[in-house]
């Protein structure tokens, strides 16, 4: 079901990308490019240290039992201050990480906030969201675990080579070549070949969650019809799948990993062998001691780069879907600056739309989830003409799929008109200020997000400026305030994750006084009350139409209960609007 | 964290240690040969020096040979080892994943009642995949950290026993040290718990509503806030960090320490000698310092392993209170009856004196509701919103029992009968079918796995899905579901009624079918219901008239008795 991976895409085009999103994250970090630096420097220094303290304690040891005199105080400098700089290091690297991450998120936050995003919202791509909050904080990884080891590997090599080419420039040469073998060759050649192998984890992940979520769901149904069995095979199957792909990615570790540490050993081996005289080479035993101890410090300290260069493709995948997604950008012609009127007729004017076929995970080659049926998508609205006057209360009908969200999301200017044109109040959208339409315009649907804050913050959504008793004024209109009352902290209680901690009923009247406290002239109201249970739904409704009298309303639902107070309805029908009677 | 938490996730994870610690075994044993190995190495580097230092002549080549062999087994042994964890991991993924299945399948629909669906994938995926650091890293390295050193220590202690006391007194003080530094780390953590756990969330949180803030002009507040909330989980994040690094730090002095310490005493150890008039070079001591300090690095990487392994542990916890949930009451396995293929005749159903509450604490929903329905009969259930219709279908599903009565199916008690064999009189159309990821026709043979050709053709006819099948771009291979190619409420509901045909169970159970449907797809959905109704005992429950039309008696929930005829 899942298509296998195909390289659509050639290698070198995706390390260019790859290598573009690295240097575009790496650029948001730019006010942090000095206690990042500093975090190098320390971990560099606590490198140094630490070969000092390793090469003063084989060449102290040697320096005795040749009875040559040695001081010890260089020993006790080196040990102290690998200690402490260590501790420091850590301390350092990681607030530096810390604040650089939060730029990053802050970064993302707001380019998917200008781009494409509420698109997204609209298409309850909800999955892929959760996704690339994934993929920001596998970046965690780019810093600590790539960067930091990196700069150890590139302050290493120099030393290694001095220090051994003090003795003979042939040794310095030898070791200096395995080095680069253990800390950039073998990193890199890793990442190349695991590419691959992290494209089909995640994809045997996906796999898997498709399959739990069916089973999830689908409990009554494999009940009623005894397929339990044939859903958890599904699930075991998958399971096998990703366990496989795992131990695969994991065995190109465990092979990198192994030869990194044979690149060491070998240089052992030629150390010795320079002892033994062989080869024209010829080491004296005190150097020789010290660098036995320096080579094998050394070369621990790079084993991990060639695990990380499997991780390497995963970070890249990573930055690469992160930028992508969210450099989508609106098409920015229907940027206007003047003031939307108070109210006037929405009219739709000739217009055609649809959903554009985007490459929804950019970076992935395969098209997943509910965005895979967006490929060549059929107009969803079809040359729509459309009268709302100020004030009605009309409704919009049809299954799910025809295109009523698209009108929501054309209204407010979350998607464009492909041809035609949308006028509120008599002037054309696209010359209106975005934001201000939008305040012009209440907002409430089913996917409406309630967050995990207090109700006062969800209420308010960050303006400091709201007086108590109006969010009281609007939580009273949404018939809540009784309920609200009685929670423990009032207005400061914690609403749980997507609201948990409140009924179905309750977390939409919470959403509703949102909705209410804009005090918006429009309302759009997109399946207000879908997904909750009739009884609920029918008291929802009746507070609906309470609190709508005077504003114009514009109701998006498959269905009518009965419940509605309306001007005007219509279908929604290839496209087109067919008027409904009432 | 409180302390009952606490008691319940010591004894998950005791309970789930056991078979995973067997699963470990063969990765710490290859651990204990690798270190057999790194002490060989260790004695053939020191013999080497030692040679060249005394003799001050070329080392015989057989023992360089034999440290290079011995380098290449280990690095066989390394990537063995690792392979061993990775399958350590995955075994015990595996067998944890098989046993939350079977709870949920135990539990069955009730489920549903308690966690969202989506929680409940989250559990059976990302909860189990989490562990795997826990498995495949922190149990082999918390087997071997003591057993690893104390190879290395016996070895040590073989051919320099100063040396050997003095890395045994270090390394016993690294322990302590991480015990003292790790309370006060988790003292730290404790407070800042419940902060963290919102402020991480936050992220995630504000990402999932974008639209929301969007549409409501706030992004630029909410990033600000975000910002604000990023700095802050720093902060708290450092506070516990500081401490911790402690305990890691503890390590690097002890190590420090054991080295310094090495070559100081061996150092006094050798000078004595010299002013003796014994010739250093003779020493034997000296190979055994050099043995020693090499291996250093070696006796503390287990150590060093422990501390880095430490926070998979913290893993554990949260999948222990997840999985809590569903320990109590999976009262089915994964074990399939035999016998469950063969037809089942008409069947009669009974309701006597049944009634039916939530909770102990909460009102009946519905008391002694008698009823009968015969092959033929269409019973409708009426009754107010909340009154309890979707409660007794659930009762006759037997996904729930009744507090008190019985249903008798026939004559049988169904409390007497297991969830699946309840299932196999029935079939059941509820307010919106699950679609399952896959093509249409698998998720119609879902009714029917063994169903052939024909079957599934006269299924599709009767429930009029051949009505749409030339929109889907392949037909009955076309995939949907999740993913997939979107069919409409009213199509969905056209798969479960031919779902229904392919059963051709002798118990209907209609929930609502038609409640999200729009009028004219109402009507066209009707017409293919009564078809399936036809002969069949029929339960149903709907608002709409148009539906309710079809009954031939009528249950009234809020009065508890059955009026016959029309309704």
């Amino acid at each position: 079901m899942m298509s296998e991976h195909s390289p659509t895409r050639t290698e070198p085009d995706r390390v260019h990308r790859t290598l573009e999103a690295l240097r575009m994250i790496v650029t948001v970090w730019r006010p942090y490019y000095g206690r990042l630096g500093f975090g190098l420097l320390l971990s560099a220094l606590a490198l140094l240290s630490g070969f000092a303290l390793m090469w003063n304690a084989g060449a102290s040891v040697s320096a005795l039992a040749l009875g040559a005199g040695t001081s010890f105080g260089l020993l006790r400098v080196f040990g102290g201050a690998r200690i402490v700089l260590r501790y420091a290091e850590r301390l350092f690297a990681h607030d530096a990480m810390f604040r650089a991450l939060a730029a990053l998120r802050v970064w993302f936050f707001r380019r998917l906030a200008q781009g494409a995003a509420a698109g997204l919202g609209f298409r309850r791509a909800g999955d892929l969201l959760n996704r690339l909050v994934g993929d920001v904080e596998l970046l965690d990884n780019l810093y600590l675990r790539i960067a930091v080891p990196f700069l150890a590997a590139l302050i290493s090599l120099p030393v290694l080579v001095i220090v051994a080419g003090l003795a003979d420039w042939r040794l310095g040469l030898a070791l200096g070549g395995l080095f680069l073998a253990a800390a950039c060759l073998l990193p890199l050649l890793s990442a190349l070949r695991s590419s691959g192998l992290s494209h089909t984890v995640l994809h045997a992940e996906s796999a898997l969650r498709v399959a739990a979520l069916d089973l999830a769901t689908g409990l009554r149904e494999a009940r009623a019809f005894s397929g339990e069995l044939r859903l958890a095979g599904r699930i075991i199957e998958d399971e096998t799948r990703l366990h496989e792909a795992q131990l695969q990615r994991n065995r190109a570790m465990a092979v990198s990993g192994a030869l990194s540490y044979l690149c060491g050993q070998t240089a052992l081996v030629i150390l010795l062998l320079a002892m033994a005289g062989l080869g024209g080479l010829n080491l004296p035993l005190l150097s020789g001691v010290g660098l036995v101890f320096l080579t094998g410090t050394v070369f621990e300290g790079v084993s991990a780069l060639a695990r990380t260069g499997v991780l390497a493709g995963q970070v890249g995948l990573a930055a690469r879907r992160i930028t992508e997604t969210s450099g989508e950008r609106m098409d920015e012609s229907g940027e206007g600056q003047c003031r939307p009127p108070e109210t006037g007729d929405i009219v739709f004017n000739d217009v055609t739309f649809r959903w554009a076929a985007p490459d929804p995970v950019p970076g992935e080659d395969m098209v997943e989830g509910a965005d895979r049926m967006a490929i060549a998508r059929p107009p969803v609205l079809d040359r729509l003409d459309l009268t709302i006057h100020a004030g009605d209360h009309v409704a919009l009908i049809g299954p799910s799929g025809v295109g009523k969200s698209s009108l929501a999301a054309l209204l407010l200017k979350v998607a464009q008109p492909e041809s035609g044109e949308i006028s509120f109040g008599g002037h054309d959208i696209r010359t209106l200020d975005t934001a201000q339409l939008r305040g012009r315009i209440g907002w409430l649907s089913q996917t409406t997000h309630l967050f995990a804050d207090t109700i006062r913050n969800n209420l308010t959504l960050g303006r400091g400026n709201i007086a108590e008793d109006r969010l009281w004024d609007v939580l009273e209109q949404a018939e809540i305030a009784e309920v609200v009352q009685e929670l423990p902290d009032g207005l400061d209680s914690w609403v749980g994750e997507g609201g948990t901690r409140l009924s179905g009923g309750q977390g939409r009247r919470i959403a509703l006084a949102r909705t209410l406290l804009l005090d918006a002239p429009v309302m759009l109201l997109d399946e207000p009350a879908t997904g909750l249970d009739s009884a609920t739904e029918r008291a929802f409704l009746h507070t609906l139409n309470r609190v709508m009298r005077g504003r114009t309303v514009i109701l998006i639902a498959h269905r009518l209960t009965g419940a509605e107070k309306l001007d005007r309805a219509w279908r929604l029908e290839a496209g087109r609007t067919v008027p409904l009677p009432l | 964290m409180s302390a009952v938490d606490k008691k319940l996730v010591r004894n998950w994870v005791r309970q789930q240690s056991g078979p995973a610690k067997r699963a470990a075994l063969p990765a710490v044993l290859l651990a204990c040969v690798g270190t057999i190995l790194a002490i060989g190495q260790a004695w053939c580097l020191a013999a080497i020096i030692d040679r060249v230092a005394r003799d001050r002549a070329a080392p015989s080549l057989s023992p360089i040979g034999i440290f290079a062999v011995l380098s290449l087994f280990r690095a066989g042994c390394m990537i063995v080892q690792e392979q061993a964890a990775a399958r350590a991991g995955i075994r015990a993924r595996a067998r944890l994943r098989r046993s939350v299945l079977d709870s949920v399948i135990g539990i069955g629909p009730a489920l549903l009642r308690r966690q969202h669906s989506g929680e409940i994938a989250a559990l059976l995926v990302d909860r189990i995949e989490v562990l795997d650091g826990y498995f495949a890293r922190w149990l082999p390295a918390s087997m071997s950290w003591v057993l690893l050193p104390c190879l290395s220590l016996a070895a040590i202690f073989w051919f320099n026993p100063r040396a050997a006391l003095i890395l045994a007194v270090c390394g016993a003080l690294v322990p302590v040290a991480q015990a003292v530094f790790g309370i006060g780390a988790a003292l730290a953590s404790r407070n800042q718990f419940l902060a963290m756990v919102r402020l991480q969330s936050r992220f995630l949180d504000r990402i999932r509503g974008i639209a929301t803030i969007v549409l409501a002009n706030a992004d630029g507040r909410e990033a600000e806030a975000l910002s604000r909330a990023a700095d802050e989980l720093r902060r708290r994040t450092m506070k516990i960090l500081r401490v911790a690094f402690l305990s890691s730090a503890a390590i690097d002095i002890a190590m420090v320490v054991a080295i310094i310490l090495i070559v100081l005493t061996q150092g006094h150890f050798l000078h004595r000698h010299e002013t003796s008039g014994i010739s250093v070079h003779a020493t034997p001591d000296f190979t055994a310092t050099l043995f020693a300090l090499l291996l250093v690095p070696e006796f503390f990487a287990p150590l060093r392993g422990l501390a880095l392994a430490y926070q998979d542990r913290a893993h554990a916890a949260g999948a222990a209170e997840a999985m809590h949930a569903l320990e109590h009451g999976g009262d089915e396995g994964i074990v399939d009856g035999a016998g469950m293929a063969e037809a089942i005749g008409p069947v009669t159903v009974e309701g006597d004196a049944i009634s039916y509450r939530w909770r102990e604490d909460l009102p009946f929903v519905f008391e002694a509701l008698d009823f009968t329905v015969a092959p033929g009969d269409i019973l409708v259930v009426d009754g107010a919103s909340g009154a309890g219709k979707s409660t007794l279908i659930e009762l006759l599903l037997g996904f729930i029992h009744p507090v008190s009565g019985r249903i008798l199916f026939n004559g049988r008690d169904t409390r007497a009968m297991r969830g699946r064999e309840i299932a196999r009189y029935l079939a059941w159309i509820g307010q919106r079918p699950v679609l399952f990821a896959g093509t249409l026709r698998e998720n119609l043979l879902f009714a029917r796995p063994d169903a052939d050709d024909e079957a599934l053709d006269a299924a599709v006819r009767a429930a009029a899905i051949d009505s749409f099948l030339p929109l889907l771009p392949k037909g009955l291979d076309t995939e949907i579901g999740e993913g997939g190619f979107g069919l409409s409420g009213g199509q969905a509901q056209r798969v479960a009624i031919a779902r229904a045909f392919l059963k051709d169970a002798p118990l209907l159970l209609l929930d609502e079918p038609t409640a999200h449907l729009d009028p004219d797809t109402e009507r066209d959905i009707i017409e293919s219901l009564a078809c399936l109704a036809e002969g069949r005992t029929v339960v149903l429950s709907s608002h709409s008239p148009a539906m309710r039309a079809l009954g031939t008696q009528t249950l009234s929930l809020s009065h508890g008795a059955v009026t016959g005829g029309h309704p």
